[in-house]
């Protein structure tokens, strides 16, 4: 298969302290993949290379046969990258419908428009049926900053669904979520087109090993090993990594 | 939005405060008019600037007032012919008028996009910059500003009794409201208050933070040169005094006063403070308690310290609680140009 992002001896230092060690990642379309690993493991470090927030100290990041090492985050969009972050930021004094409006508007570049036009309302009534995708049609004109921490989360996935990306970038979507909000999480994002290459990372192994086609373990900046979830599973080093033991026979 | 939805006891009440305006000349003494309340509508909507990018951009600008200085000296320089301070270009007042703006404007948009890379204390502390520079660009280029001014300008004849001057202060006001009021739901307004929240989200969104706020500056230094622009057909010259850091200071403190997330609290700022500038001296033993025309700055120094004190959201928010009604919105951090922890 093709690959759509390509990740190539990518490293970045903030001084002396290096988040990232020559990370090497080959994402083909439609794969489903799950970073893992421990807290400072440089995980969300990875993501925002990839999503363009920071800039690699050294390496290369090719999204879509693109070079994007150095382009602002804001042009992911347009090529098709929608990112959620690992605290929810959805804009608090917004409600849902102008949340994921912002969402489209910002993908299809109407944001300059300034007054409304009849796609205006068009990208309304859309941000409403997004809503629903997400189970947040009955919060569709509640403000976002008096949403529970679920709804919030739920938000956030829809402003990356809004853009129908061919890329989405997912960090620890089931954060703070309920077993029952994890079980619709996980069942959205089975639902989701085969086209679309899905990048997760998280800390719920259970979500993570079920959606996952494949697994990359990180550890101190560095890919630790990969394989399907099975072989992750089983993998002595990943034991030693998380809880300190070898595998368990 | 349905016309009942839009009826609410705020929108009642603001357009009977406006019908009050439309029929104040029949009702009032000519100075209250032309004097109190024109003054008011010209500062009100040139504090409505700092409101509007403070409130939906989240950046408080201290080069208003450069904006609106800027406007009224380009308006003196072409309008004036033979025997004036300044260029004397002589064109026609409405040619004068476009000039002006499009000076203004393109001004806004070139500072603007300097300072939108800014955020915070240092946007606050590079307008302020802009506001000292040009300054010294008026006081010392007097090429463009006279030696001590640019005086008897005359205002185009559509405006020449002064009551019309009052009533094109009061159209524009409104305008201006309607118009920032509408922004807040508009593409752009969303984006702002987007932008506002947290940048770095908006630009993984697809937006050029940036240029939103570039062009968000550029907006409200038109509407500041509009606000300059009657101000010299009302005040009759223009020099660079006027345009100093204290009265850089003074519409800050305007907007304070009335409540700096509020945009019709620029309107009521502006209100007292001319009142109070107006009408201090008139006080009974007044200058018994040591308080002179020339400690002016001194009470409003006060008068600011009071309603901090009392009231962060400024008089809108004393009116509120008044009401007894919902709580005062309290602006949040980023509304006042805060930076995110």
């Amino acid at each position: 298969m093709a690959s759509v992002v390509q990740v190539s001896a990518v490293t970045v230092a903030f001084g002396g302290l290096r988040a990232l060690r020559g990370i090497d990642l080959d994402i083909a379309r439609g794969e489903r993949l799950a970073v893992i690993g421990p807290n400072g493991a440089g995980k969300t470090t990875l993501f925002n290379v990839i999503a363009g927030d920071i800039a690699p100290t050294t390496g290369a990041v090719v999204i879509k046969g693109q070079d994007c090492t150095y382009r602002p985050s804001r042009h992911r969009p347009r090529l098709g990258l929608a990112r959620t972050y690992q605290k929810a930021r959805a804009f608090a004094g917004l409600t849902v419908r102008e949340n994921i409006y912002l969402a489209l508007a910002g993908h299809r570049g109407r944001h300059r428009a300034l007054w409304r036009s009849s796609a205006d309302r068009a990208m309304r009534d859309e941000a409403a049926e997004v809503a629903a995708q997400v189970w947040l049609s009955g919060q569709v004109d509640a403000v976002a900053g008096e949403l529970a921490h679920g709804q919030r989360r739920q938000l956030e996935l829809a402003m990356a669904v809004a853009t129908r990306p061919d890329v989405m970038l997912l960090d620890e979507p089931a954060s703070g979520l309920s077993r029952g909000e994890r079980e619709r999480l996980v069942e959205l994002l089975e639902s989701f087109d085969e086209q679309l290459t899905l990048l997760v990372i998280e800390h719920d192994m259970d979500v993570a090993f079920r959606i996952a086609q494949r697994v990359v373990v990180m550890a101190d900046g560095e890919q630790v090993t990969a394989g399907t979830p099975e072989q992750v599973r089983a993998d002595p080093h990943v034991h030693r990594i998380y809880l300190g033991t070898e595998a368990v026979a | 939005m349905k016309l009942r939805e839009r009826l609410t006891a705020r929108t009642l009440v603001l357009a009977g405060l406006v019908l009050i305006l439309v029929l104040l000349p029949s009702l009032a003494t000519a100075f209250f008019v032309n004097f109190v309340m024109t003054q008011t509508l010209i500062l009100g909507l040139a504090a409505a600037t700092i409101v509007f990018l403070s409130r939906y951009g989240g950046m408080t600008s201290l080069a208003q007032l450069l904006m609106f200085g800027i406007a009224g000296f380009m308006f003196g320089n072409a309008a004036l012919d033979g025997g004036a301070r300044g260029l004397n270009l002589g064109w026609h007042p409405w040619a004068a008028v476009g000039f002006a703006m499009l000076v203004t404007t393109l001004a806004a948009f070139v500072l603007g996009a300097i300072a939108s890379r800014t955020t915070g204390i240092y946007f606050l502390m590079l307008t302020l910059v802009y506001g000292v520079i040009g300054y010294f660009v008026f006081a010392q280029i007097v090429e463009i500003s006279g030696p001590g001014g640019i005086t008897s300008i005359q205002r185009p004849d559509l405006l020449g009794p002064p009551v019309r001057l009052y009533y094109a202060g009061l159209l524009l006001s409104v305008l201006a409201y309607l118009g920032f009021r509408a922004s807040r739901r508009t593409a752009f307004g969303l984006a702002l208050q987007g932008v506002r929240d947290d940048p770095v989200r908006m630009a993984s969104l697809g937006f050029n933070v940036a240029l939103h706020r570039a062009l968000a500056f550029t907006l409200a230094g038109f509407v500041a040169g509009l606000a300059g622009l009657l101000n010299v057909w009302w005040n009759g010259q223009i020099d660079p005094a006027s345009i100093s850091i204290g009265p850089t200071l003074i519409l800050l403190i305007i907007a304070v006063i009335g409540g700096i997330s509020s945009l019709e609290g620029a309107w009521l700022g502006a209100f007292v403070y001319v009142l109070v500038f107006t009408y201090l001296r008139d006080l009974p033993l007044v200058d018994g308690i040591g308080i002179t025309e020339a400690r002016f700055n001194t009470v409003i120094g006060v008068i600011v310290l009071a309603i901090m004190v009392l009231s962060p959201e400024g008089l809108t928010g004393i009116v509120q609680r008044l009401r007894g009604g919902a709580r005062p919105v309290h602006p949040t951090e980023k509304e006042l140009g805060g930076t995110r922890p």
